[in-house]
């Protein structure tokens, strides 16, 4: 290529500035295309994030969980909670599951000393810790051999630990729940997870760190005697096998209660699809939006450079005088059209990222500009000009030199 | 003598709509390498017409033109931009200068179409620039030069890629006669410096310097006066 690309940047430019007013018109489709490409992508990534966040919260998308439903009219008088023995019986037929976790939940009195504190308990296994992917931050969680032994121990979390004990040694120390002695053996990690709605606090796990925990075994065998599991949890291997452990869990819990539905199967599984479904919408809406606004930009921009070259007919004659190919018009037409719609693009890009930073800070969540979509916005920008800068450049290769260099 | 370029029963016509203007209409013509040659003629008698099928900016409807004896006529667009890059010099009546380039920028658009690099660009630019006396220039632009420096300018610009002819189309029209006159004396120095040239003109002191005056009237050569 005998012309150079810088040169017709240049000139490019020149052009561009030396008519900064019609120029930044000419882009103005440009920027507002590629400014909703970048807000609407890192809305739908905020929203995707925020959704995934919460779902692995609650044990992401291997989780499946089976609890009483409130719902069902019992009218045979079924009855709504799992035996141990029913339990066990249901993990030794899902030798697939990784791991399972009954509970039993009750809501006490602690005390130690002269502190009190009033908040659940939980009976579980030490599954629990896995399925929830929540362990203790100090000391440690419960043991398959604290369940054998059902042994008087409790591991609290941290909202238990600050009432009880504030800044005193919590670890090994023993503590009255409801009516037993147990003793401090761990303290859960602190659950965080911003929250910038007014509405309570701005930490919207703090309900996990009021909850404490004592071998199931030690609540059955210990406190109430009674052998009630309201609900468990079973984590899938995989992603993959999530739905058939799903499927084999529902048939065998039916079968446990006479075929009638007692209980309800949950799992993130439709709401992974249902958010996966929304978000395709959502982009798909909002690339029609930008499309349009990015085409009309196209045909806008087109036609300013159709009208450009008709004041530079006279410039295309001398170039084409001294030597210029055909193209070589072609290239430098075209190079300054994408040049025009990519210095749309970098405006419509900061004022995209602009925009972002004002709303998120009026959205409980995080918006997301990855350096991706930046370039995505970039491409589109510079595809228009690609595109939009074809036939202009065609004409203005083609002209008849002679008749350009007598054009006033 | 060296033959640089010869025409054969050269025809051009334009059509305009259902009319056909005839503006040359069978023009025969030799010239040397080295000559000096003005073509003379009335308004209207078709020299800017030859002039641009002779700069290969436009094609005869019909004849054989020889550059080099090579056959221009016929040839593909990119070949006779090529030639119009290296073989020819076109000086015009109106400058056409890039008015938002310098003079330096100018005098190297021809060298950038050529390929050279940015740095022989530049050498080559400013050693032409020398040539017309506008070294003190050449960061200006063209609206910041007097007529007669713009058209030296375009001088340099036909000039920088040493081309085998010179062509000017009545390049004093547009200028007083002292600013004229010094164009004029450049021409003479490029002629001595062996550059062949080929000149437009209405002016009869121009035809003395030349070394064979064509005269054109209706698209014909009226005479082959040689002097
Ligand atoms: N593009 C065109 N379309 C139609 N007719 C044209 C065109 N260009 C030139 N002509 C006609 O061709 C004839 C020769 O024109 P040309 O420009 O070659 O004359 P000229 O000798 O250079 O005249 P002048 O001395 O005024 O410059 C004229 O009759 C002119 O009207
Ligand atoms: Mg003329």
């Amino acid at each position: 290529m005998a012309i150079s690309l810088k040169e017709s940047l240049i000139v490019g430019f020149f052009d561009f500035w030396s008519r900064k007013i019609r120029s930044f018109v000419t882009i103005t489709g440009i920027v507002l295309g590629t400014m909703s490409i970048i807000v609407v992508l890192s809305l739908v990534n905020g929203i995707n994030k925020k959704t995934l966040e919460w779902m692995m919260e609650r044990g992401g998308l291997t989780k499946i969980t089976v609890y009483r439903d409130w719902n069902y009219n019992n009218k045979r008088k079924l009855s709504t909670y799992f035996s141990l023995k029913e339990i066990e019986l249901i993990r030794s037929l899902i030798p697939e599951a990784k791991y399972m976790n009954p509970q039993i939940r009750h809501h006490v009195k602690f005390s130690y000393e002269d502190k009190e504190y009033r908040g659940p308990i939980f009976g579980v296994y030490p599954d629990f810790s896995d399925i929830e992917e929540w362990d203790a931050g100090k000391g440690r969680f419960i043991s398959n051999f604290d369940i054998r032994q059902s042994n008087d121990i409790v591991v609290i979390g941290t909202k238990v630990k600050e009432e009880l004990f504030g800044n005193k040694k919590a670890l090994g120390q023993m503590i009255t729940v409801h009516n037993r002695r147990l003793q401090v053996i761990g303290i859960m990690e602190h659950r965080y997870l911003y929250n910038s709605g007014n509405l309570g606090s701005k930490n919207a796990l703090s309900y996990l760190n009021r909850r404490s925990f004592t071998p199931l075994s030690t609540m059955i065998h210990k406190g109430t005697g009674e052998d009630n599991i309201g609900s468990f949890a079973v984590k899938a291997q995989d992603v993959k096998s999530a739905p058939d452990l799903r499927r084999k869990l529902e048939a065998i819990i039916l079968n446990l209660r006479a075929g009638e539905p007692v209980f309800r199967i949950e799992s993130a599984q439709e709401e992974a699809e249902e958010m996966e479904e929304n978000a395709a919408k959502f982009r798909i809406i909002f690339f029609l939006v930008s499309a349009i606004s990015l085409l009309v930009g196209g045909i806008v921009i087109m036609n300013i450079m159709l009208a450009s070259i008709q004041e530079r007919t006279r410039e295309i004659g001398i170039r084409i005088a001294v030597g210029a190919r055909r193209r070589d018009i072609f290239l430098q037409f075209l190079v300054q059209t994408i040049l025009v719609t990519t210095i749309g693009g970098v405006f419509g890009i900061i004022l995209g990222l602009s925009i972002l930073d004002i709303v998120s800070k009026y959205l409980d969540f995080e918006l997301i500009a990855g350096g991706f979509m930046i370039l995505v916005a970039l491409m589109v920008s510079a595809g228009i000009g690609l595109i939009f800068g074809i036939s202009p450049a065609i004409k203005a290769s083609k002209l008849n030199p002679v008749e350009a260099l007598r054009y006033e | 003598m060296e033959e640089l370029i010869k025409i054969q029963n050269i025809k051009k016509e334009y059509k305009m709509g259902k009319i056909t203007v005839p503006a040359l209409n069978g023009i025969d013509l030799e010239i040397n390498k080295s000559d000096f040659v003005a073509i003379m003629g009335p308004s209207g008698s078709g020299k800017s017409t030859l002039m641009h099928i002779l700069g290969c900016l436009d094609t005869a409807t019909f004849g054989e033109y020889f550059l080099n004896n090579e056959k221009v006529s016929g040839m593909k667009k990119s070949k006779l931009a090529a030639i119009r890059n290296k073989q020819i010099g076109f000086v015009f009546q109106t400058f056409n200068l890039l008015p938002h380039l310098s003079v330096q920028k100018n005098v190297e658009l021809p060298l950038m179409y050529a390929g050279l690099s940015k740095r022989n660009r530049i050498k080559r630019a400013r050693e032409v620039l020398a040539e017309v006396a506008l070294s003190d220039r050449v960061k200006h632009k063209p609206s910041e030069l007097s007529g007669g420096q713009r058209q030296r300018v375009a001088i340099a610009r036909a000039i920088v890629n040493s081309p085998a002819i010179l062509l000017a189309d009545e390049p004093t029209g547009n200028l007083d006669s002292s600013s004229g006159r010094d164009i004029l004396t450049i021409f003479s120095e490029l002629h001595l410096k062996g550059h062949t040239i080929i000149i437009v003109t209405h002016d009869s002191a121009v035809a003395e310097r030349a070394n064979k005056i064509v005269h054109i009237v209706d698209g014909l050569i009226k005479n082959g006066d040689f002097s």
